[in-house]
């Protein structure tokens, strides 16, 4: 025979100073491990989420990103030809030739940052086709046009659509703003590779390609044809292997968030048990008497583990109910989470907790409410009846 | 006040368990507190360091990838004010190709260094090595620690932007924990550049020394007049701001962690309050019999308070043992990378924290307690009793 479960939520509203303290004490943790988390998982949404497995970057054999990487006019040329480049409807092989410099952005308090611009020529959309433009039209080339990200957006000084902004050694009109679902692309600008090669006076060099591979070509062969022409030291490799390796650099950050967020789950472990033996010991003459009247020690160890689980989901409630919008407003009112990885250029983080980050503090606050209810829920449990009537 | 201490620890002793949990609560949530804090405070003393000397950054105004001529060099150092200059450009050398760029490398004119960067305390021998051999290397204690290196040592590194590995002989260190760059001769890097074809006329940056610190803007301002208009326009900023403008990036990141650091806080309080107040309710009939018998309520209130400051400031003090056990334990960890993090990486508790913590676990043991304490000491003894028996 079980206690309704209206005897363990009951019993929580009667000493409510207490239940709230604990509650409180639960939320907290799931605010401060949802953040934790969600800094985490916006990062790796931004950094490694980016790139298509079916496009290679193409850089110079040895660098390891396009920022110090040089391509020949001629190789880009040649390349483009080569078998399992796909080709656009009207034959065009889909082959990006790409340059990127970073230049100084200001954000809106002054902070001076370096922004990633990348020159891109009329198939860019075509072959980096997680891209598309949400407000405004793609640049056109040779008129000092720029499109920026959804992030860059937000974060600097004086961007807007049909502004002039002024990076580089130029003026440059802003006619578009990219987005790209969360990945590395809105944390650039984009603009006409031509302008850009003038603008940093950079010769015939590009710093590096994306080609498209064909559907059914051999990913594998393409890359090795690419390594192994002798007339150029180049190297390919996939998008997300490319942009895994830039995120690396965050993966400090990792270690340490789960080590703090262990560290806080297991103070709240203890401040949750806490809670609950004072709770059987206010309840000392009660359980006896529940004990008395027939009621299996199960279901008094089912009731205190109810009770303290319902604490730990009120804390979950509470906590995710703020953590969410909070973190949106930390990350609008910080214009995003900056974040540079090893090539120095800014990444725009959005905070953002995910359904994923929820998840985890939800198990976090089960493992609070079922860890610390159970010592004192067995403790109940195991009180003998005449005695616990006597003590009362 | 002593004489009532054995009372309170007694009365701590009562529920032991309760008090154990409770301490080890708030133990862990003070060391949270300092592993936290050790980044923001780690970021500022780094830009504290920086404050001291008088050294100025030259850059291309369009950005720091944007590069100057060479010719530049000789022309900041002709500027009435400036001590030495030494030019700075990035050679992106990895020790594993695959791995990546692990520490920043620059080619630097060797004449300069010790002058430009006096205040970094070198020792004279390592400066005449560095001078003395082609390939010699100035390089930072964090990074010779890292790798193991020592005076005397030949290192090899594949550079990320150039076409070229080139060995180079550690000459000495840069004398500082957590210093990881390595500064290398550019005369070696233009050698082996030539050799690829090319030629190296561009410099990334330029840093100078002024010899009076009152004469810093002026002499900024100047330096950024003398190359007005060219090709490639400068900007001058002293080393602070130069350093602030480039971690300035992680100042968001900075931003969440102090608030996640104010939540773990506000947490330990709620631990400890709600201890404090299970305590004091579990006493209250006790407390009026003392009343009864001709105790001053501001006694009672004392040792209540007493009781809660007493386990938050022990168990505070150590959880700020812990975090120093654990920052070692971050900062050795290998496969992590402190130099990408920069000076936000350092994971150092210095005592000063240590002492922070204690006063914030003290007070958030007056905080906790205090309220509780006053309500159950001022009750009045005929509501006591009434309500307990």
């Amino acid at each position: 025979m079980a206690l309704p479960l209206g005897y363990p939520l009951r019993s929580l509203a009667q000493r409510r100073l207490r239940t709230g303290l604990t509650v409180a004490v639960v939320a907290l943790v799931v605010i401060a491990t949802t953040l934790f988390l969600g800094l985490v998982s916006s990062l790796r949404r931004t950094l490694v989420t980016t790139g298509s497995p079916d496009n290679l970057v193409v850089l110079r054999k040895g660098s390891d990103n396009d920022g110090s990487s040089a391509v020949p006019l001629e190789a880009y040329q040649t390349l483009r030809f080569f078998e399992g480049v796909a080709r656009d409807p009207s034959g065009e092989p889909l082959a990006s030739p790409e340059i990127v410099v970073q230049p100084f952005f200001f954000t809106e308090d002054g902070g001076r940052e370096n922004v990633l611009v990348r020159g891109v020529d009329a198939q860019a959309l075509a072959v980096h086709d997680e891209v598309r433009i949400a407000e405004g039209r793609m640049l056109r080339p040779s008129l000092g046009e720029a499109v920026v990200g959804r992030g860059v957006a937000g974060r600097y000084r004086g961007i807007a659509l049909g502004r002039e902004i002024r990076f580089g050694r130029r003026d440059w009109k802003i006619v578009g703003i990219l987005e790209s679902g969360g990945s590395s692309f809105e944390s650039e600008v984009w603009v006409d590779v031509r302008d850009l090669a003038a603008d940093t006076r950079r010769g015939s060099w590009y710093s590096g390609l994306r080609l498209k591979v064909a559907a059914g070509a051999d990913r594998d062969a393409l890359m090795r044809r690419i390594a192994d022409d002798p007339r150029w030291t180049l190297a390919a490799k996939p998008e997300p292997e490319y942009y895994a390796k830039q995120a690396e650099s965050a993966n400090i950050f990792y270690v340490l968030v789960v080590a703090l967020a262990v560290l806080a789950g297991v103070g709240a472990v203890f401040g949750a048990t806490n809670t609950m033996y004072a709770s059987v010991e206010a309840r000392v003459a009660e359980i006896g008497t529940l004990r008395a009247l027939g009621f299996p020690k199960r279901a008094v160890l089912q009731a205190f583990l109810v009770e303290s689980l319902a604490i730990a989901t009120l804390g979950l409630g509470v906590g995710v109910a703020v953590a969410v919008p909070l973190a949106l407003a930390v990350s609008e009112a910080l214009g995003g989470v900056g974040f540079a990885v090893s090539t120095f250029s800014t990444s725009v983080v959005t905070l953002r907790i995910s359904a994923f980050d929820i998840a985890v503090a939800a198990g976090l606050a089960a493992a609070i409410g079922l860890v610390g209810g159970l010592a004192p829920a067995w403790r109940a449990s195991r009180l003998l009846p005449i005695e616990a009537l006597r003590k009362g | 006040m002593t004489k009532y201490l054995p009372f309170v620890w007694r009365n701590l002793r009562r529920n032991p368990l309760r008090s154990l949990l409770t301490g080890s609560a708030i133990m862990l949530a003070i060391a949270l507190v300092c592993i936290l804090r050790t980044m923001p405070v780690g970021f500022d003393r780094f830009l504290e360091s920086l404050a001291k000397n008088s050294r100025i950054s030259v850059h291309n105004s369009a950005g720091i990838v944007y590069g100057m001529p060479y010719a530049y060099l000789a022309r900041v150092r002709a500027v009435p004010g400036v001590v030495d200059a030494v030019s700075w450009s990035w050679f992106g050398g990895a020790v594993d190709a695959d791995r990546g760029v692990t520490f920043p490398s620059f080619a630097v004119d060797a004449e300069g260094v010790g002058v430009v960067f006096e205040d970094l305390g070198f020792a004279p021998e390592a400066l005449e090595d560095f001078r003395r051999h082609r390939n010699g290397a100035l390089i930072g204690r964090q990074t010779l620690n890292r790798y193991g290196w020592a005076v005397g040592d030949e290192i090899t590194l594949v550079s990320m932007v150039y076409p070229l590995t080139l060995t180079f002989r550690v000459s000495g260190e840069i004398p500082s924990d957590q210093d990881p760059r390595m500064w290398f001769q550019r005369v070696y890097l233009e050698e082996a550049i030539r050799a690829l074809g090319w030629s190296m006329d561009e410099v990334g940056m330029i840093w100078a020394r002024v010899d009076d610190p009152e004469q810093v803007p002026a002499v900024m301002r100047q330096i950024d007049a003398l190359f007005a208009n060219s090709e490639a326009e400068t900007e001058t900023e002293t080393e602070k701001s130069f350093f602030q403008n480039f971690f300035g990036v992680l100042e968001g990141l900075i931003a969440v962690v102090l608030m996640v650091t104010w939540l773990v806080t506000a947490c330990i309080v709620f631990i400890a309050a709600n201890t404090a107040s299970m305590a004091v309710r579990e006493r209250l009939r006790e407390l009026a019999v003392l009343k009864a018998i001709g105790f001053h309520w501001r006694l009672l209130f004392g040792t209540l308070l007493a009781e809660a400051t007493l386990l938050a400031t022990v168990a505070g003090g150590v959880g700020a043992l812990l975090s120093l056990g654990l920052t070692r334990m971050l900062a050795t960890q290998a496969e992590l990378d402190p130099a990408q993090m920069g000076p936000l990486a350092g994971f150092v508790v210095t005592n000063w924290m240590l002492v922070q913590a204690l006063f914030l676990a003290f007070f958030i043991g007056i905080l906790s307690g205090v309220v509780p304490s006053f309500g159950a000491a001022r009750k009045s003894v005929a509501a006591t009793l009434r309500e307990v028996f």
